[in-house]
């Protein structure tokens, strides 16, 4: 009996403590840091501008110019701004080029920043 | 029997506080290594910090010498629209002919100025000019990087 107690008691022990012989392996977590992917976009395509022909068009040659678009087979129309407005036109445009000028230039300060330097997080 | 407990207590008290010290080292090594390190770090981040800076100065310089040439740009267009009290209707009824000339050559100039401002490359002949003959004057900064206007 006392031998059979002995066996039991071991092989409780064995059955309680089995499982973790040997143990589980220990699960290691590491990071690995993955650079963010880079907006590789191409710069914007450069415009090409098609030509205006501005015609100056006042009482005195009227007529003259009338004539001409006619025999040119041009419709006898012409879209008129004054002196003034067309002073403003140009400053118009001046304005809308340099805002283009400007976010280009933006566009290529950000690119330079953030791909040159590595600030690409 | 006292003295050989209080020997054996002692020695064991000593041999334990030996112990503590030698814990204590290896850990104060290895806080030192890692300190080193975030100082490493800390300088490489303040390296990347100083140069980030310089770089934002530099990119700051260049947009507002940008921005002074625009302004540049639209008082001299102002200026060649009312230069000595200019009226370029009047102009245009006295010479119509060599203002329609001029109005024409002066919106080809703006159209290559704005091809120009979205990206487009300089022609040889934009890069190379240096005379006031030789430029767009609609926009002589964008146009042509080498003209040093007289001032």
């Amino acid at each position: 009996m006392y031998h059979f107690n002995k066996i039991l008691a071991l092989a409780l022990i064995v059955l309680l403590t089995g499982c973790s012989i040997g143990g589980e392996k220990k699960i290691k977590i590491f990071s690995v840091e993955e650079p963010r992917k880079k907006l590789d976009y191409p710069m914007p395509t450069p415009l090409q501008m098609e030509e205006i022909k501005w015609i100056i068009i006042t009482s005195e040659n009227a007529d003259e110019v009338f004539k001409k678009l006619e025999e040119a087979g041009i419709d006898p129309v012409l879209f008129g701004i004054t002196d003034k407005d067309f002073q403003v036109l140009a400053r118009n445009f001046a304005q809308i080029r340099q805002k283009l000028q400007e976010t280009n230039n933006l566009l290529e300060e950000y690119k330079k920043y953030y791909e040159d330097t590595g600030n690409s997080k | 029997m006292a003295i050989a407990i209080m020997l054996i207590t002692g020695i064991a008290g000593a041999g334990m506080y030996v112990m503590k010290l030698r814990a204590d080292n290896a850990t104060l090594k290895a806080n030192q290594i890692q300190l080193e390190t975030a100082i490493t770090e800390q300088n490489k981040v303040l390296e990347q910090q100083k140069a980030d800076f310089e770089a934002i100065m530099e990119s700051n310089k260049k947009l507002n010498v940008l921005i002074g040439t625009f302004k540049k740009d639209l008082d001299d267009l102002d200026k060649r629209f009312t230069k000595k009290n200019r009226d370029i209707g009047k102009l245009a009824l006295e010479r119509t002919e060599s203002i329609e000339r001029i109005v024409n050559g002066g919106g080809k100039n703006a159209a290559r100025c704005i091809e120009l401002a979205s990206g487009a490359e300089h022609t040889e002949a934009e890069l190379k000019a240096t005379l006031k003959s030789e430029i767009n004057p609609e926009c002589p900064a964008l146009a042509n990087p080498n003209y040093v206007p007289f001032q």
